[in-house]
């Protein structure tokens, strides 16, 4: 492509784009670092976390968002599933409008195993430029995200999902292979922001 | 009153109240005008040639989309006679039509809302949309005068904000 061509495209999306945080990371890229404290009051360090697993799966969730709330049972028997072989799952809510207690009552009515912190003024949905709720970067040990997007395509019935795509990045990340769709996309809702 | 006298006025008033609903339909404000994918929703789009046109994705279970909905309407009754349609697409699945519908009752909105079509991946749709939409809600995009796509809105925006951005569109 010609570099003028280039560059209007480029021009149009960044007019097009509704977004006022930073970009999202890009798959292959690295995966901004942050801190939080869980709802038990650990330190949860992403950097620590990517080094000691074979990845981090970075979760923006919610209590309140029916898409997310479809996804609980999911996102619990994944966590679940996956840990055992090295791979940690982390929710991080970013609601301002869904306090620490909501959290962590929600968490306990849905039999969450995996962290979860609150975001204060969402400052890593911001690094991460997430969007809605539930969005997914998987993060590998050299802290580079490795895939990004929903968790698959079927919200309504998980018995007739076609497309597991975070479960199949998973696979290909265990397996050592590419993965082949690292980019997938659903409908949410939108992160309620300070 | 007799039983005839009564019979009478129930026909009268079941006749007032026909007309009334039909009023309402012919107004514009009925529930989903149809069901749109992402090609037909463009072919929408097209019939707008010549007016500004803001497409509002929304769903019931998205209480931002609600929120903003109301002023949707106001924009569309302000702006409408210099130009502007709104429209809206419900991504709403067909499980839920009853929920929206009753919103759209309650809502009574002045501008025409249609259904994403169900089947599919979504991620079709919304890539055809906008691809700088990550699917999202609300979202919205805006088309200039001439058909092409001006800007897309990410999130819920306040009745300023889209008045600023339909007003660069439209003067």
């Amino acid at each position: 492509m010609r570099p003028a061509r280039t560059f209007l495209l480029l021009a149009g999306a960044l007019t097009l784009s509704g977004a006022l945080q930073a970009a999202a990371p890009q798959v292959g890229g690295p995966a901004p670092r942050f801190t939080l404290t869980t709802v038990d009051g650990k330190t949860f360090s992403l950097a620590d976390a990517a080094r000691s697993h074979k990845a981090v799966v970075v979760m923006f969730i919610a209590t309140k968002c029916p898409y997310s709330n479809a996804y609980n049972e999911r996102m619990r028997d994944m966590a679940a599933a996956y840990e055992k072989q090295g791979i940690l799952f982390a929710g991080i809510n970013s609601n301002k409008t869904e306090p620490a207690d909501e959290v962590i009552a929600h968490a306990k009515q849905h039999g969450f195993g995996f962290s979860l912190m609150k975001d204060p003024d969402n400052r890593v949905a911001d690094l991460y430029d997430a969007r809605h709720t539930p969005e997914i970067f998987v993060v590998d040990p050299d802290g580079k995200v490795r895939y990004h997007g929903r968790i698959d395509e079927n919200y309504e019935e998980p018995a007739k999902v076609a497309s597991p795509d975070l479960k199949n990045a998973l696979d290909a990340l265990l397996a050592g292979r590419p993965i082949a769709k690292a980019e997938t996309k659903a409908f949410g809702c939108s992160i309620k922001r300070v | 009153m007799n039983r005839a006298a009564r019979e009478t006025a129930r026909r009268i008033g079941a006749a007032l109240a026909a007309l009334f609903v039909a009023g309402i339909a012919a107004a514009g404000t009925p529930g989903i005008a149809g069901e749109v994918d992402a090609k037909g929703l463009a072919q929408r789009v097209a019939r707008e040639s010549g007016r500004v046109v803001l497409v509002n994705f929304w769903a019931t279970w998205c209480v931002p989309c609600r929120e903003e909905f109301p002023e949707l309407s106001r924009l569309q009754a302000k702006y409408g006679p210099r130009g502007l349609q709104v429209l809206g697409v419900s991504t709403d699945f067909a499980s839920q039509m009853p929920a929206v519908e009753k919103f759209l009752a309650e809502q009574k909105p002045r501008f025409p809302n249609y259904r994403k079509k169900s089947g599919g991946d979504d991620q079709q749709f919304i890539d055809a949309v906008e691809t700088s939409w990550r699917g999202e809600l609300p979202f919205s995009v805006l088309f200039a005068r001439d058909g092409k796509k001006a800007r897309a809105l990410s999130g819920k925006h306040t009745y300023r904000e889209y008045e600023r951005e339909i007003l660069k569109l439209l003067n």
